[in-house]
C-alpha cells in the first residue's frame, strides 16, 4: 500500500507546512466551500463552489487553487467560472482565465493554479467561484488483477478538507458513487452515507493546508475505455467535403483480467461474469455526417449501427471482441461532413471551426493528435484553441500535389469529453487554386497527346545518310505514288459508273444526244487521267523500291485501260444501235460479249486494287 | 539436396498433376484438401458457364486455318482442361484459356453473321450487284473460278519475290484471298443471321449477369466471413475468425507462437501477425503430423508436444452457436466438438449452454469468439512440484467422450458438412486462402 504511505507522508509534510508558513497568503478567506466529487464514471469530476472573501487591506486579483502531486498529474482540465447571480439563482457566468502558478516558498509536492479575477477584490468584499476539475486515471483498480467472476473494485483518494493556501471557514464534501457496493471508506467525524453518496462535513474554521486523507473503495462497472493514442485527421476539400478519419488505439483501463476467459459464462450471465467488460462505444457525430465507415487493419467490422436525427448522428460501434481489463484493440472510424457546416469566412480569411476531442462518449484519451490537412496552396495559417495545446506543422503529399498540403498538428495529453470545444484554424486560400489539379490533369493528358503527335511527325533518325534510312524514304515516296495511282484508278472507275448510268438513262428515255455528251466529257476526263498516270508510272519504273509492286500496278493500269476500251466499245455499240433503231435481241447479241468482258475486268481491277491496298 | 530427392524436388501437388492418384497414394494430406479434388460437372458450369459451350466452338474455329498461333491456343486449352480436371483449384488456369477460346468462337460467329448480313443488305456494298440479284448464284460460281485462277497466277508471281524475307506476309495474302472466296460461300439467310446475332448478344448479356452473381456469391463471399439470412430477411454475419485473429494480434506478445490446424496458418500469419507452427504450405507434412498428434492426444501429452514446439497459444476451431429465430441461443450444430486438445467429442444435441463437461489442467481458455467458432487456449506454465499431490486423471472428460476419432480431418469434414448445410455458404468453409 505504497500510495497510502505517500499520503501519510504528504499529510505530515503538509501539517508541518501549515505550522511553518501560515502567513503568506492569509489575506483571503474562503468563507464557504462545497465540493462534489462525482465518481460515476472513470472520469472523476470535482466541482467546488468557493466563496472567497478578502479579509486583508490589499485588493486581491488572483486566487490560488492547490492540488497535491498525485492529483496534479491526472488533472485533465481545470475551469473556473464566476457566479454572478446572488443567492440561489444559478447563473453560469463568465469563465475566468486559469494559469499555472508557481508561488515562492511552497513545497514542491504541491501544484498551484491561479484564477485571475475580472476585477480586484476589495477589502471585505466577497464573490463566488465555481471550479470544475476533471481527473483521469484517478480511480485505481484494487485488486489490480481480477478474474472474470470477480467484481471490479476501485480506490479513490482525496482529502476530506479542502486543500487550500487559505483558511477555510466552513466546508462540506459529497462523494457521489455509482449505485453499487461500497467496500470501505474512511470514516472521519461527521461522515454520513445516504444511499450511494458519502457526505463529509460540515467542518469549520480550518487553517490553511489542512489535509485529511480519505480513501473510498467501491465497485464500479462503468466502461474504462482509454484511448492510448488517437489520431484525428481532418481533411478539407474545397470541393465541398470535410473528411474526418480517426485512428483509435483503445485499452480497457480497469482492473486487468487474469486467468481464463469463459465465453460460456460471459454469455450466460453477463452481469455477473465480466460485468466490468464493455462491448460497445457510442460516438455522437455531427449532423449530416455521411459515408461513415468503421474498420480495422484486417477489414470492415460489421458490428456497428447508425441512427440519425436532424440534430446529431449516433454511431454505435462494437469492437470485434468485448474488452476485458487490460485488453486492447485498434480501429478506425471515418466520416464525411458538408463543408459549409464547418468552414466560414471572415475578413478575407477562411476558418475551420471544428470540435477538438473525440466524438466517443466517456472516453479518456491519453495522447490526442489532431491533424488538420488544409488544401494545397493555403497560406497565412494561424490557430486559435480554447486551451493550450502543442502545435506543429507538417506537409502531406496526396494525389496531384506538388509541394504537399500544409498540415496543422495539434497535440494534447489527457483529453476528456470536456475538451470537446471548438478550435479554429484560420488560413487564406485562393479559389483559383482549386482548378489547379484538374488543370494539371488536363494539361498532362494534352501534353501526352502532343508528344504522340510530335513523335509521329518528326524524323528522329540519327544518321540521315544510312542506306536503310534512304530506302525508307524511297519506300514512303513509292507508297505515296501508289496511293495517287489508286486514286486516279478509282476516279476512272467512277467515270465508268457514270457511263453506265448514261446508258441506263438512254434505255429509259431514248435521248441519244445526252448520252453522247456524257460520252464526250468522259472521254476527255479519261484522257486527262491517263496523262496524269504517265509520270507516276515512269517514277515507279525508275524507283528500285517499287520493283515488287510494279508488275501489279502495271497490270492494274493495263486492265483498267482494257476495261475502258471495252466499256467505250460497249457504249458506242449501244448508242449506234439506238441511232439505227436496232433493238431487242440484236442489241443484246452485240453487247453480250462486251458485257461479259466488262464484268470480268471490273472484278479483276477491284481485286488488284484490294491487293495493292493490302501492301 | 533437391536434386537427390526421388522426385527431383517436385512437390506432391505438382506430381499429382502428372499422376492424379499420386497424392492419394503417398501424401493423403494433399488429397484431403477439397481444393485438390477433381471438380464435378456442376462446378464447371458454375465457374465457366456458357464458356463450356463456346470453348469447343473456339477449338473448331482454331482448326479452320491452323496456324502456329492457333495451334498454340489449342494446346493451351487442352492442357489447362486436363489440369483443371485433376484439381478444382486449377480452374484458375482454365479460366483464361477458356476466355480466349470463347472469344475466338464469338468473334468468328459475329464475323460470319455480320458478313452475311452485309452481303444481303441491298445497295450497301458495291461488290454484289443490285441489278443481277437473281443471277448472283451463277455469277458467284464464275467469280470463284476467276478468283481461283487468279490465285494461281499470284502464286506463280510470288515465287521470285519470296526470297527477300516476306515469308510472314505470304500466309496473310493467301488467307485474304481464301477468305474472299469464303466470303461468298458462307452466306447465311438474312433472318437467321439477325436472329443468331441477337441470341449471341443475349447469351453474352446473361453471362455477364451470371458472372456478377457468381462474383458476389461465390468468389467474393470470403470463407473467413460467413453470413446467413434470418427468416425475416435480416443478414447475420459470422465474423468469428477475424475476431479471434484480431484478439491474437492485439492481446498477445509479438513473439508468441500459435499452433492451429494448418488450414488457418496463412490467415493467422497475415491477420494476427503471429508466428505459426504449420501453415497452408503443406510441404513439411511431418510437422503437420506432429501438430495433428498433439491435437488428438490427451492433454498432458499435447501440452508436452506443444511446449516442445515453443507454442504459447493453441487456436482451435470449435463449432459454432447460432442465434436461432427465437433470438434465444441454442446449439444447432449436429455435433459439438468440445475439445480437440483433450480426448473428447461431446455429442451435445439441442441442449442449452451452461454445461461444462470437462476441465483442463494444462491449458486455459483465454478467448472464445462470439459464435463459438474459434477458441484460443493458452498453455499454462508448468506447475511447481507439490509434495504428495496425486494427479487427478481427467476422468470426467474421458467419460463423456462417446466417440473417438483418429484425427482432426474427420472432424473438419464433419464440421464442413454441418456448416454447409446450415449456413448456405457455397463452399470452402474451413479452407483458407488459396496458396
Amino acid at each position: 500500500m505504497g500510495f497510502r504511505f505517500d499520503l501519510l507522508l504528504l499529510f505530515t509534510t503538509l501539517a508541518l507546512l501549515s505550522t511553518t508558513t501560515p502567513t503568506v497568503l492569509s489575506d483571503v478567506i474562503l468563507s464557504r466551500v462545497d465540493r462534489r466529487i462525482d465518481l460515476n464514471s472513470q472520469i472523476v469530476r470535482v466541482t467546488s463552489t468557493l466563496k472567497v472573501e478578502n479579509a486583508g487591506p490589499d485588493p486581491v486579483s488572483e486566487i490560488l487553487l492547490t492540488f497535491p502531486e498525485v492529483q496534479a498529474k491526472d488533472l485533465a482540465i481545470l475551469k473556473a467560472t464566476l457566479r454572478e447571480g446572488k443567492g440561489k439563482v444559478k447563473n453560469s457566468g463568465s469563465s475566468l482565465p486559469v494559469n499555472v502558478a508557481n508561488p515562492e516558498g511552497m513545497p514542491p509536492s504541491l501544484f498551484f493554479h491561479s484564477v485571475l479575477l475580472p476585477k480586484a477584490l476589495g477589502e471585505g468584499h466577497s464573490l463566488t467561484i465555481d471550479v470544475l476539475a476533471v481527473f483521469t486515471h484517478a480511480l485505481r483498480p484494487f485488486p489490480e488483477e481480477i478474474t472474470q467472476a470477480d467484481i471490479q473494485l476501485v480506490l479513490y483518494q482525496d482529502t476530506a478538507y479542502y486543500l487550500s493556501p487559505y483558511a477555510v471557514k466552513a466546508q462540506s464534501l459529497t462523494v457521489l458513487l455509482p449505485k453499487a457496493r461500497i467496500e470501505t471508506y474512511t470514516k472521519l467525524e461527521n461522515t454520513n452515507v445516504h444511499g450511494s453518496d458519502i457526505k463529509y462535513g460540515p467542518y469549520e474554521n480550518l487553517p490553511p493546508f489542512s489535509y485529511a486523507p480519505i480513501v473510498v473503495h467501491f465497485e464500479t462497472n462503468q466502461p474504462f475505455a482509454v484511448a492510448q493514442e488517437l489520431v484525428r485527421e481532418i481533411e478539407i476539400s474545397h470541393w465541398g467535403n470535410v473528411q474526418v478519419t480517426e485512428h483509435y488505439n483503445i485499452v480497457h483501463g480497469g482492473a486487468k483480467s487474469k486467468g481464463e476467459f469463459s465465453r460460456l459464462d460471459f454469455q450466460a450471465r453477463p452481469h455477473l461474469r465480466g460485468a466490468s467488460a464493455f462491448r460497445n462505444l457510442v460516438a455522437k457525430l455531427p449532423p449530416r455526417a455521411h459515408s461513415i465507415y468503421y474498420r480495422d487493419e484486417i477489414g470492415n467490422i460489421s458490428t456497428s449501427n447508425v441512427w440519425g436525427d436532424p440534430k446529431k448522428i449516433e454511431l454505435l460501434i462494437e469492437p470485434r471482441y468485448p474488452l476485458f481489463g487490460g485488453w486492447r484493440t485498434t480501429f478506425t472510424i471515418g466520416y464525411g461532413l458538408p463543408l459549409q457546416d464547418f468552414l466560414f469566412g471572415s475578413e478575407g480569411k477562411r476558418f475551420l471551426n471544428f470540435s477538438f476531442g473525440s466524438p466517443i462518449n466517456d472516453l479518456v484519451i491519453d495522447n490526442l493528435i489532431v491533424k488538420v490537412v488544409l488544401p494545397e496552396g493555403s497560406y497565412d495559417i494561424s490557430i486559435s484553441t480554447p486551451f493550450p495545446v502543442k502545435q506543429g506543422q507538417e506537409a502531406k503529399i496526396s494525389h496531384l500535389d506538388v509541394v504537399g498540403r500544409p498540415v496543422v498538428v495539434l497535440e494534447k495529453t489527457n483529453v476528456v469529453p470536456e475538451h470537446n470545444q471548438y478550435f479554429q484554424v484560420y488560413y487564406r486560400f485562393n479559389k483559383l487554386s482549386m482548378l489547379r489539379e484538374p488543370f494539371m490533369l488536363i494539361s498532362g493528358i494534352f501534353l501526352l497527346f502532343v508528344a504522340g503527335i510530335v513523335y509521329m511527325h518528326v524524323d528522329f533518325s540519327i544518321s540521315k545518310s544510312s542506306a536503310s534510312y534512304l530506302a525508307k524514304l524511297q519506300w514512303d515516296e513509292v507508297r505515296a505514288t501508289i496511293q495517287q495511282v489508286q486514286g486516279i484508278i478509282n476516279q476512272c472507275l467512277s467515270i465508268h459508273e457514270k457511263l453506265e448510268a448514261s446508258l441506263r438513262d438512254l434505255s429509259r428515255t431514248g435521248d441519244v444526244q445526252a448520252c453522247k455528251t456524257a460520252r464526250k466529257t468522259a472521254d476527255s476526263l479519261l484522257k486527262e487521267y491517263s496523262k496524269e498516270l504517265k509520270p507516276l508510272l515512269s517514277f515507279l519504273q525508275s524507283s528500285p523500291q517499287a520493283t515488287q509492286i510494279l508488275p501489279k500496278v502495271e497490270e492494274l493500269v493495263a486492265k483498267e485501260r482494257e476495261l475502258q476500251e471495252r466499256l467505250i466499245a460497249k457504249h458506242s455499240t449501244i448508242v449506234d444501235c439506238y441511232e439505227k433503231k436496232i433493238g431487242g435481241r440484236e442489241l443484246e447479241n452485240r453487247v453480250a460479249s462486251h458485257q461479259q468482258k466488262v464484268v470480268a475486268l471490273k472484278q479483276e481491277v477491284e481485286d488488284l486494287l484490294d491487293y495493292i491496298e493490302e501492301i | 539436396m533437391v536434386a537427390s530427392s526421388p522426385t527431383l524436388g517436385w512437390s506432391g501437388r505438382s506430381l499429382s498433376l502428372l499422376d492424379p492418384t499420386y497424392a492419394s497414394k503417398y501424401i493423403p494430406i494433399i488429397a484431403s484438401v477439397s481444393e485438390h479434388q477433381p471438380p464435378t460437372w456442376p462446378s464447371y458450369f458454375m465457374d465457366i458457364n456458357v464458356l463450356a459451350f463456346l470453348v469447343p466452338a473456339g477449338i473448331i474455329a482454331c482448326f479452320l486455318p491452323l496456324s502456329d498461333a492457333s495451334s498454340f491456343v489449342v494446346l493451351y486449352i487442352v492442357t489447362s482442361v486436363y489440369f483443371s480436371g485433376v484439381m478444382v483449384r486449377l480452374m484458375l488456369v482454365l479460366a483464361p484459356a477458356a476466355c480466349i477460346m470463347s472469344g475466338i468462337a464469338l468473334s468468328e460467329a459475329f464475323n460470319v453473321l455480320t458478313r452475311s448480313i452485309k452481303f444481303q443488305l441491298p445497295g450497301s456494298s458495291g461488290t454484289s450487284q443490285a441489278d443481277s440479284g437473281d443471277t448472283s448464284m451463277s455469277s458467284d460460281g464464275e467469280q470463284n473460278d476467276i478468283a481461283k485462277t487468279e490465285k494461281m497466277d499470284e502464286k506463280a508471281k510470288e515465287r521470285p519475290s519470296k526470297k527477300n524475307k516476306k515469308k510472314e506476309k505470304e500466309p496473310v495474302e493467301r488467307a485474304s484471298v481464301r477468305s474472299r472466296i469464303e466470303k461468298k460461300l458462307l452466306v447465311l439467310p438474312l433472318e437467321a443471321s439477325v436472329i443468331a446475332i441477337i441470341l449471341l448478344v443475349l447469351l453474352g448479356a446473361f453471362y455477364v449477369v451470371h458472372c456478377v452473381w457468381a462474383a458476389a456469391e461465390a468468389y467474393s463471399a470470403p470463407s473467413i466471413v460467413l453470413t446467413s439470412y434470418s427468416p425475416g430477411g435480416g443478414l447475420h454475419v459470422f465474423d468469428d475468425f477475424r475476431e479471434a485473429y484480431a484478439w491474437l494480434s492485439h492481446n498477445t506478445e509479438v513473439d508468441d507462437k500459435v499452433a492451429s490446424w494448418w488450414d488457418y496458418g496463412y490467415q493467422t500469419t497475415a491477420m494476427a501477425n503471429r508466428t505459426v507452427i504449420v501453415d497452408n504450405n503443406t510441404w513439411n507434412n511431418t510437422h503437420i503430423a506432429t501438430v495433428g498428434t498433439a491435437m488428438s492426444s490427451p492433454e498432458k501429452a499435447a501440452w508436452e508436444i506443444f511446449n516442445s514446439l515453443d507454442v504459447k497459444y493453441v487456436l482451435v476451431v470449435f463449432g459454432g452457436l447460432f442465434p436461432s429465430a427465437h433470438t434465444q441461443i441454442s446449439l444447432e450444430l449436429k455435433e459439438m466438438f468440445v475439445d480437440t486438445d483433450g480426448k473428447g467429442f461431446d455429442r451435445v444435441r439441442r441442449t442449452e449452454i451452461g454445461k461444462k463437461y470437462f476441465k483442463l489442467t494444462h491449458f486455459e481458455e483465454v478467448f472464445t469468439t462470439h459464435h463459438w467458432m474459434v477458441r484460443i487456449y493458452k498453455l499454462k506454465p508448468p506447475k511447481n512440484r507439490i509434495r504428495g499431490k496425486t494427479k487427478k486423471s481427467k476422468s470426467k472428460a474421458s467419460s463423456t467422450s462417446s466417440s473417438k476419432r483418429s484425427g482432426t480431418e474427420a472432424f473438419e469434414r464433419d464440421l464442413a458438412e454441418a456448416w454447409s448445410a446450415k449456413c448456405n455458404s457455397v463452399r470452402k468453409i474451413l479452407l483458407s486462402l488459396p496458396i
